[in-house]
């Protein structure tokens, strides 16, 4: 059998510089430049601020990215980049670095669409991971419930009409005062807190598969308000807990509801709220109930990183689709379309 | 010493391949936006043009700003990649003293101006000296009227070039002794002159140093400061 392609993955959409070496289901290094404390301290990804950190980070990561695989540049087959979605600044720079060393080394590249990189996150992890599926996207820049008909024949069912669960975490986190990034700072917090102490609204009872958070954004910053002047606030855990109950409800809600729609056997996910440990739970919980197989990556790949990069060319590359030297990014590039 | 030079840091993008003195193939366009769809297949036009391959590379040389940030750092990206790859040093060029060592004068103070956007533009004073020109003050980034200023300043006569079209019309009206000129960009040819001679003087940084010159810090200006405010503890 052929040797699977070796690739050299770059991720440069969001915060998160992101190089990794994969062959086939292997990750041989998966490196990651987190450019969090550069921006918690303004309560949020700033665009200008995260190009400059990836251009100051790339080239060593690069480098690190390669030694630590025990490859070196001459072995790869191809080279791969996010092409979009995400901030334009900040594509430009992964994206640029990768073509201009695909071509100094000769060998193709292939420009990945970031929500695709997600879909085959699963499958390091997870070898029986794979269509028909149900896939849940959902960070601080998108929140959608794809169906995975073949890998290249993704249906979007259902997305936020408003904000991402990721950015709903990330706001109320900081109207709690419990810091950036929200997910973690919330999940972290509601440990110890009860997740019935408020029965927030779940949004959208009407669209099976349609996602809202900023109707919970309103519905917490006025119960907050009010009760706070009354002096009869719930803990701050409590608070917590309830709020993340009411994100992870309408995810894990919307997702089972596509998975009855579509009849499939199997649920994926991806994306840095799929880290939240109460969300994994829960789907782990409904998935058993419904008798579907539920295929997580670990935290690490959740988040934005490289490996998912290269997998997702890897099999771009598989069907001979390189993409043009003269190729621009792709700031609202869609899945599917 | 074989030399490939990026030039992003303008609307005007260019490559430029140079052995010693000699320019052997450029290429170049001028779009305020396409610097990532430019590069690639420059690189490729100009490596047909010259024969040459990637690994004939001696020497990257990168203009590094002040300019457009998103063509500085697609240029940058692009210089690091090709340089890694072949195992070249990589020079970075300041796009005033490109712009400036073009400048055909032989007794006028030169200044130099970058468009940076945001009503700025990025200034510099150069003095022509046999062969080239000299930094003669700083470099900076100031408002037209601060720039009218500093030229009201200067007793020398003066030959401003660089994208002074760029300044609001007026800016320069009425100023005795000021004349303008080309070249209005940086272009490759010129970074590929700079690099040369550093690099011949032994002035190679490590790689990890050379960084774009911005020039300004980043605007942080986030779309919720609205929303904290309703927050019972802001």
């Amino acid at each position: 059998m052929k040797r699977a392609p070796l690739i050299l993955g770059f991720e440069t959409s969001c915060d998160e510089t992101g190089v990794a070496v994969v062959r086939g289901s292997t990750v041989l290094s998966n490196v990651l430049a987190t450019q969090v404390d550069e921006h918690a301290r303004f309560g949020g990804v700033v665009p200008e601020v995260a190009a400059r950190a990836h251009v100051e980070a790339i080239r060593s990561l690069s480098h690190r990215a390669l030694r630590d695989a025990g490859v070196h540049s001459m072995d790869l087959d191809a080279v791969a980049a996010t092409r979009g979605p995400g901030l334009a600044g900040a594509l430009m720079v992964g994206f640029s670095y990768g073509k201009a060393l695909a071509w100094a080394l000769d060998i193709p590249f292939i420009g990945v669409d970031h929500m695709e990189g997600h879909l085959f996150a699963p499958r390091f992890e997870n070898p029986e991971y794979g269509p028909p599926a149900v896939v849940l996207l959902a960070s601080g820049g998108h929140s959608e419930i794809v169906h995975l008909r073949r890998w290249g024949d993704y249906e979007v069912l259902g997305a936020t009409i408003d904000d991402a669960a990721g950015e709903a975490f990330d706001k109320l986190a900081r109207f709690l005062g419990l810091g950036f990034p929200g997910g973690p700072a919330i999940d972290r917090e509601a440990e110890t807190g009860d997740p019935a102490a408020v029965a927030f609204p779940r949004a959208l009872a009407d669209r099976p598969l349609d996602l809202s958070f900023s109707g919970l954004k309103t519905a917490v910053t006025t119960y907050v308000r009010s009760h706070h002047e009354a002096g009869d606030l719930p803990p701050m855990a409590d608070l917590a807990a309830a709020i993340q109950e009411a994100i992870v409800d309408v995810l894990v809600t919307k997702t089972m509801n596509a998975v009855a729609a579509t009849g499939v056997p199997a649920v994926g996910g991806g994306g840095g709220v799929l880290a939240n440990r109460r969300l994994r739970q829960r789907l782990a919980e409904e998935c058993a109930g419904a008798g579907v197989a539920l295929h997580l990556p670990s935290a690490e790949l959740c988040t934005d990183n490289g490996a998912m990069i290269a997998a997702a060319a890897a099999f771009r590359l598989g069907r001979g689709e390189v993409t043009s030297p003269d190729a621009e990014v792709d700031s609202s590039m869609r899945l599917g379309a | 010493m074989k030399v490939l030079a990026i030039e992003t840091a303008t609307a005007a993008s260019s490559i430029a391949l140079a052995e010693d003195n000699l320019v052997v193939a450029t290429a170049g366009r001028v779009d305020r936006r396409g610097h990532v769809g430019f590069l690639v297949p420059a690189l490729d036009f100009c490596f047909a043009q010259a024969g040459w391959t990637p690994s004939d590379i001696e020497l990257v040389a990168v203009d590094v700003g002040p300019g457009l940030f998103s063509g500085i750092r697609a240029g940058l990206a692009t210089a690091q990649a090709v340089a890694g790859a072949v195992g070249a040093p990589i020079v970075p060029v300041l796009s005033l003293d490109a712009v400036a060592l073009r400048a055909a004068t032989g007794h006028r103070r030169i200044w130099a101006v970058v468009d940076v956007r945001r009503r700025e533009v990025a200034v510099g004073p150069y003095r022509p000296v046999p062969g080239g020109v000299v930094r003669d003050g700083a470099t900076e980034l100031c408002s037209p009227a601060a720039f009218r200023a500093s030229l009201e300043g200067d007793a020398a006569d003066v030959l401003v070039v660089g994208d002074w079209r760029a300044l609001p019309e007026g800016t320069l009206l009425g100023l005795h002794a000021i004349k303008t000129g080309r070249p209005r960009y940086p272009v490759a040819e010129a970074i590929a002159e700079i690099a040369r001679s550093r690099a011949e003087r032994g002035e190679v940084p490590h790689p990890d140093e050379v960084r774009p010159r911005y020039m300004r810090e980043p605007d942080v200006t986030i779309n919720w400061g609205d929303f904290r405010s309703e927050g019972p503890w802001a």
